[in-house]
């Protein structure tokens, strides 16, 4: 009995490990161009967006905005456009989502769900690199596509994943524009420290950053990481102050980031520049500490200022599609409320439903190799920039981050100079000085 | 070497004073488990409570956090007699997947209502009273009321115990429930009280956890503090308050003053090892003394 019951055994493990080769010896799912689809594919009246956003938990903040901006924006498509045109039709969007609760489990099932009992044709990804992530191999294995407009990290697209695209930037462009103001500013600041947090998105950023920093030759004096969560960056920081760094790059989500600040500030942590991922981004940023955040900077997706509109796009030869600015304001309002404004979760959301309904139209079919084909040609520009893909990765390659600082109680955009609406403000003041009162400001 | 003495030094500082905010965030759950042995797995968002209390009343009304401190505790307990009656006493002899259940759901409908009414924004004061140059290292002065604070509190709490009536009906009902009730002890009144107290004490170091690190107050930072607090509270014997204050300042200790030593390591991120070191100190502690620091035999 128990050696039939070895035997079974055995023959299911061979079985299973054969199965496994054959699995492995397919070709790989690469969008390769499908035969034209039929001249009479039939256009269903309503194409369906799926997505998970974070209404709930640690990403909440940055859920509810991706929602508030995806609802703009399709209203723009289905009101103001009137529809993606599609096979001579004017077709409406629409978008189902679930709560993922800001959790990688939640994520798994609800996209599986999303699209084997909901039937959505195409995704948006959750704010996040590890959300995102967590998803990308489920819409792949699917064959459906995945579009990410809050994950940036680039090792979500170096998985061989066919149909996952991005549309912001890719975390490894995120410090690039900071260090090159720097650079421009003052050719003399060497020393540059690197504290961040110990998650994928950060990691991506700081790797590319850690590169940009030796090419314009700059010396990386310390680098060391925080586990996530953290709730005293004292110990770390005091060893940052040792090593009396001239610029102090850092940060990884926002309740991190606003830590790091108000710690450096306790410690009289001083530099010459200061760029913290993410948190000095949001308005709550200063709000929570006051003029302790003069002169803190911040790279960015977007920012409401930014001068990406039909007048660019014709200068740079392409496209323009969506509203403009001005007009995703007033979409956004209608859902957000008058006194709320767009964080870059917001556009960048936006624009990843945007770049669907463009290449929907471009492609002139629902099918989703022919619209992932199309895509790898596809250039173009929305109110959040530019929108091109690498054809092998998905990763965008389009869209450039700006710099932003926060001046007199104001968030201007320093860098770079064609999209800048200030001068930066170099050196900060000390944090002493800012005690005092001074504001980075001229 | 001298930088090393001095980081040391001055991480043990800091270390030191985070402790005596862990510890008085732990003393709550303790007191709760050690009277109605009911462990209170929403322990995180009392303290998420006592966060948003500070931050509204130094926002809206200016009134220093330390002042905060009372309302804070006045609030607690209030609240805690309400959920008490609400939920816990219904509960009191019930399964223990029940109460944790109970706890655990009441969590979260705080963090939701908090979330609904409030946001979920990590908001933050700037509550600037200068700081303490030790020359290792700066020490702002709301960091060491917060020390100050919250050893007074435990103190007081200690006076409360050792020295009134009622204080002595609450150690007799830890001591056998039963025997307090054929004494003439109202051991119900007892458990509310402990509760509430217990609750109250919790949403107090919530504004001194603000006094440490005034920012980040949002609807979810409970979480980081319910988990450091349970380790905590084993690690002081779990049913013993004052075990847990000086579990949290050995672990504060241990978390800041290893990340120095730590980082003597070549190619190591002390940071990611530092909980890893206080999680397995208290590892060794339990195999040596099972019932935790203070804890007196095991029941």
């Amino acid at each position: 009995m128990r050696i039939a019951k070895f035997g079974l055994l055995l023959a299911l493990i061979v079985g299973l490990a054969f199965l496994g080769c054959a699995q492995q010896e397919q070709p790989k799912a690469t969008p390769t161009p499908t035969p034209a689809a039929t001249p009479e594919e039939k256009i269903p009246d309503k194409i369906l967006i799926g997505g998970t956003l974070s209404l709930t938990g640690k990403y909440s903040k940055e859920g509810q905005m991706s929602l508030w901006g995806i609802q703009a924006a399709i209203k723009w498509v289905n009101d103001v456009h009137g529809g993606v045109n599609v096979g001579g039709k004017k077709v409406k969007l629409e978008f189902k989502y679930y709560d993922d609760e800001s959790k990688k489990e939640a994520v798994q099932s609800l996209v599986e769900r999303l699209i084997t009992s909901d039937n959505a044709m195409f995704l948006l990804a959750p704010y996040s690199s590890g959300l995102t992530l967590a998803g990308a191999p489920i819409a792949d294995k699917h064959k459906v596509l995945y579009m990410s407009h809050g994950g940036a990290s680039d090792r979500i697209f170096e998985q061989g994943y066919a149909y996952v695209v991005q549309t912001l930037s890719p975390a490894s462009e995120y410090m690039a524009p900071f260090l090159d103001m720097v650079k421009a500013v003052d050719p003399s600041a060497k020393k540059v420290a690197m504290v961040y947090e110990d998650s994928e998105f950060s990691k991506a950023v700081f790797a590319g950053a850690r590169k940009h920093a030796e090419e314009l030759g700059f010396e990386i004096v310390l680098e060391k990481t925080y586990p996530k969560n953290p709730t005293d960056l004292t110990p770390l920081l005091s060893e940052v102050k040792a090593a009396s760094p001239d610029i102090i790059i850092g940060g990884g989500h926002f309740a991190d980031g606003q830590l790091l600040a108000s710690q450096m500030a306790d410690l009289k942590l001083d530099a010459k520049a200061i760029s913290i991922l993410v948190a000095p981004a949001l308005p709550k940023f200063y709000e929570a500490l006051g003029t302790k955040a003069e002169g803190i900077c911040a790279p960015g997706q977007w920012e409401v200022g930014v001068t990406y509109g039909p007048e660019a796009a014709k200068k740079s030869g392409i496209d323009y599609f969506g509203p403009s600015q001005d007009e995703f304001l007033n979409l956004f309002h209608e859902f957000a409320g008058k006194d709320t404004m767009p964080s870059y979760h917001a556009a960048e959301a936006a624009a990843a439903i945007l770049a669907y309904a463009k290449a929907i139209e471009e492609a002139n079919s629902l099918d989703t190799d022919k619209i992932r084909n199309t895509m790898n040609d596809l250039r173009f520009m929305t109110f959040f920039g530019e929108w091109k893909i690498d054809p092998a990765t998905g990763k965008q390659i389009g869209h450039k981050m700006v710099i932003f600082q926060w001046q007199g109680g104001e968030k201007k955009i320093i860098w770079p100079p064609s999209a800048a609406n200030a001068e930066p403000y170099y050196p900060i003041p000390t944090w002493d000085e800012k005690a005092a009162g001074k504001l980075a400001k001229k | 070497m001298m930088p090393f003495f001095e980081q040391l030094a001055g991480n043990l500082v800091y270390g030191a004073i985070l402790g005596s905010v862990y510890g008085l965030s732990t003393m709550g759950l303790s007191l709760i488990f050690g009277v109605l042995r009911i462990v209170n797995v929403g322990h995180g968002p009392f303290i998420m409570l006592g966060a948003f209390t500070a931050f509204w009343m130094f926002t809206l009304f200016g009134i220093a956090p330390v002042i905060s401190i009372s309302v804070a505790l006045v609030l607690g307990l209030a609240l805690g007699f309400v959920v008490f009656f609400a939920v816990i006493k219904r509960l009191i002899n019930a399964p223990e997947l029940s109460t944790l259940l109970a706890t655990f759901a009441i969590g979260i409908f705080l963090e939701e209502v908090a979330k609904f009414i409030w946001g979920p924004d990590h908001r933050g004061y700037s509550w600037d009273i200068g700081s303490i140059d030790l020359s290792i290292t700066l020490i702002p002065y709301s960091k060491i009321l917060a020390f100050i604070s919250s050893i007074v509190i435990a103190y007081l709490l200690y006076m409360w115990f050792q020295k009134t009536k009622l204080g002595a009906a609450v150690r007799a009902v830890v001591e056998d429930s039963e025997g307090a009730a054929a004494c003439g002890i109202n051991v119900g009144r007892i458990y509310a009280l402990s509760f509430a107290i217990g609750i109250g004490l919790t949403v107090a170091s919530g504004v001194l956890v603000t006094l440490f690190v005034p920012v980040g107050i949002n609807p979810y930072m409970g979480h980081e503090y319910t988990l450091k607090a349970f380790v905590i509270a084993v690690l002081g014997g779990l049913a013993s308050p004052w075990g847990a204050f000086y579990a949290g300042f050995i672990f504060g200790l241990i978390e800041n003053g290893s990340y120095t030593l730590l980082g003597t390591i070549p190619g190591v991120e002390p940071f990611s090892l530092t909980r890893f070191v206080a999680f397995s100190l208290l590892l060794v502690i339990l195999l040596i003394k099972p019932t935790g620091l203070l804890g007196g035999e095991s029941k």
